[in-house]
């Protein structure tokens, strides 16, 4: 390809979300639905034992109630535990973006707009945060906060923040340069207006972007705060939980921690090609490459 | 010249780990636990839980606690474990190489592959394996570390009995630690079979590490490459008649490499931390499980060592990377 051609009608392709795009959000959508509708289409309660029942291995055979994916070490159906944990997945992953994008949009954006030592200030507390492996860091907030789904979605915010602030802080520092930005102020913008009808609007691709993929690892760190015993409480159904759970007899029922596993790689790849997708619509230097 | 290079990053790395220290002790303090109610026998009265409390030095100002704890840091004392009941250093420094060696390896085989990947994805570059390459790393980007080490313990540990997945070693292997790395050991005891049941104890582990950062340097190696075959110099090389071989070896990977290694720096901090994990999973006794151990008994001056440990790997790897950058990229040479 000739690469004179690149920006020629740049707005045609931004018109087109890329297809593992509309994959990615085919797939979110889905386990949206599945955790919207949980309390219907779950086959049981999600905790309800049967101990006469435990460890049975998936059964499709014939018509009538079964236990599709069959039961784990306390004889609970996998796939109600699997309904269920959709429903938490998506509070944490909803919950987890949320936050993080405020704090580190609002912090990327004084950093940005301010310049200086604001500027320096807010650079250097990102550094701080990033000298920490994500994981240590969300244990020892956890350790701090105690456990519980509330604080499991307030460390992730608490860990994540700066992947938002990092990036849009370069974002606005570029937009800010922009002539459109100079003449808006020479109108008279205030500077509240400015940041809602100027700034705001040109990072918002890069803001969504982030926020998909920041669900999908929401969703990854739960699981890994399951595994090491420090997310939520037992009776809660959650993905990460169930590994945990299952982990004991994985040799004997290896169906109880394929099962989660597959629905959290599942939610990742979902959340990842959605983002991917809108990166490659929305970044106009991707445009050409694809 | 090169210290006034190294100089100003040495000095914001100590920096640094001076505010990750200050970080890490507030957070603790935030702890809903009782150090001197824990350590008080039954039947203490209140003047044993006073003196108890001003020996702990609980009854300073949290500035000072602080500055003692640090001080105490410095001349290497990182105070006792409250369940092991054994000094803190040398419980850290027994566990790092079991996490060092296992980070090692991880890079080394996420490098590998991912430079593998880079040049095939690049090599089928306009053809339709490329989609197919699309999709496979996107796929590999997404699954989490602890999936691969799950999988890998189901499909090569328990289904085909091919590797072991518990432990460093088997127990007839154990040699003395003289180094704490496995494979150095084992070599120094002149045991090659134990040496071998070692690598094959380090191969699942370290291939769900590796796995997870493959794919990343697939992806930057081979857009950089794609971003310099572009280029005018390399149109030049072409021109001067040299084969397309010697065009990526000489032009295109030499410029290619540079956007790879600081990504393979930064993610290596992040392996870093993904093998606190990987280790619990695979009963692996390194500072992972040291930390996840101490987390769970609220043993506090062991999660404040390991985590400061963890901090100091982070800050140590991205100063080597920053170094190696700067060795590396002769525009940043003159500055």
């Amino acid at each position: 390809m000739n690469p004179l051609s690149r920006p020629v009608r740049p707005h045609l392709s931004r018109a087109q979300l890329p297809a593992q795009g509309w994959a990615g959000g085919l797939l979110v959508l889905l386990l949206g639905i599945v955790a919207a509708a949980a309390p219907w289409i779950s086959p049981a309660p999600p905790n309800e034992m049967d101990l006469l029942a435990v460890l049975l291995p998936p059964d499709w055979s014939g018509p009538g109630p079964h236990h599709w994916l069959g039961t784990d070490n306390l004889g609970r159906d996998v796939l109600a535990r699997l309904v269920w944990g959709a429903r938490i997945a998506f509070v944490v992953a909803g919950g987890a973006a949320a936050g993080a994008a405020v704090v580190g949009t609002a912090l990327g954006l004084v950093a940005g707009l301010l310049g200086g030592w604001t500027d320096w200030a807010i650079s250097r507390l990102v550094d701080l945060w990033m000298s920490f492996p994500p994981v240590v860091l969300s244990l020892l907030l956890l350790v701090a906060l105690g456990a519980g789904l509330g604080n499991v979605v307030l460390a992730i915010v608490l860990v994540d923040w700066t992947r938002f602030c990092r990036v849009l802080r370069s974002e606005v520092m570029v937009i800010r340069r922009q002539d459109y930005v100079s003449a808006a102020r020479l109108i008279g913008f205030g500077p509240l207006r400015m940041i809602r009808r100027e700034v705001f609007p040109g990072i918002v691709p890069t803001l969504l972007t982030l926020v998909a993929l920041e669900m999908g690892i929401a969703v990854r760190v739960e699981a890994v705060l399951s595994f090491v015993g420090m997310s939520v409480p037992a009776d809660v159904p959650a993905w990460g939980q169930m590994i945990a759970d299952a982990r004991g007899d994985m040799s004997a029922a290896p169906w109880a921690i394929l099962a989660p596993i597959g629905a959290i790689v599942l939610t990742v790849i979902g959340f990842n090609l959605l983002g991917d997708g809108l990166r490659r619509r929305l970044d106009p230097r991707l445009l050409g490459r694809t | 010249m090169i210290l006034r290079a190294i100089l100003p990053r040495l000095l914001a790395a100590l920096m640094m780990v001076v505010l990750v220290s200050v970080l890490v002790f507030v957070m603790l303090r935030q702890l809903p636990m009782d150090p001197v109610g824990m350590s008080l026998p039954p039947g203490a009265t209140e003047a044993d839980r006073l003196a108890l409390t001003r020996e702990f030095g609980l009854d300073r100002p949290v500035a000072e606690q602080y500055l003692r704890w640090g001080a105490g840091l410095l001349r290497g004392e990182f105070g006792v474990s409250v369940n092991l009941r054994r000094a803190v250093g040398p419980l850290i420094a027994s566990v790092v190489p079991a996490t060092a060696e296992l980070v090692a390896a991880g890079l080394l085989l996420g490098t590998v592959f991912g430079i593998g990947g880079g040049l095939v994805l690049f090599a089928v570059r306009r053809t339709p394996w490329e989609g197919v390459g699309d999709v496979l790393t996107s796929i590999l980007v997404s699954v989490p570390e602890f999936v691969w080490a799950i999988g890998g313990i189901l499909l090569f540990g328990v289904w085909a009995h091919a590797l072991p997945f518990i432990g460093r070693v088997d127990p007839q292997n154990v040699v003395a630690a003289r180094t704490g790395f496995m494979l150095l050991d084992t070599l120094l005891a002149g045991r090659p079979a134990a040496f071998a049941d070692a690598l094959a104890h380090l191969a699942l582990p370290a291939t769900a590490l590796g796995i997870t950062l493959a794919p990343l340097v697939t992806r930057i190696l081979r857009s950089s490459l794609l971003g310099v075959i572009v280029e005018d110099f390399v149109q030049m090389a072409r021109l001067r008649g040299l084969t397309e071989r010697q065009v990526l070896t000489r032009h295109a990977l030499r410029n290619a490499a540079l956007p790879t290694l600081s990504l393979i720096g930064v993610q290596a901090g992040f392996m870093f931390g993904g093998t606190l994990l990987v280790e619990v999973i695979f009963g692996w006794p390194g500072l992972g499980n040291l930390m996840v151990t101490a987390v769970r008994s609220g043993d506090i001056p062991v999660i404040q060592a390991a985590a400061l440990v963890y901090c100091l790997g982070v800050l140590l790897i991205n100063l080597v990377v920053d170094l190696a950058y700067l060795r590396l990229n002769p525009r940043l040479r003159l500055r």
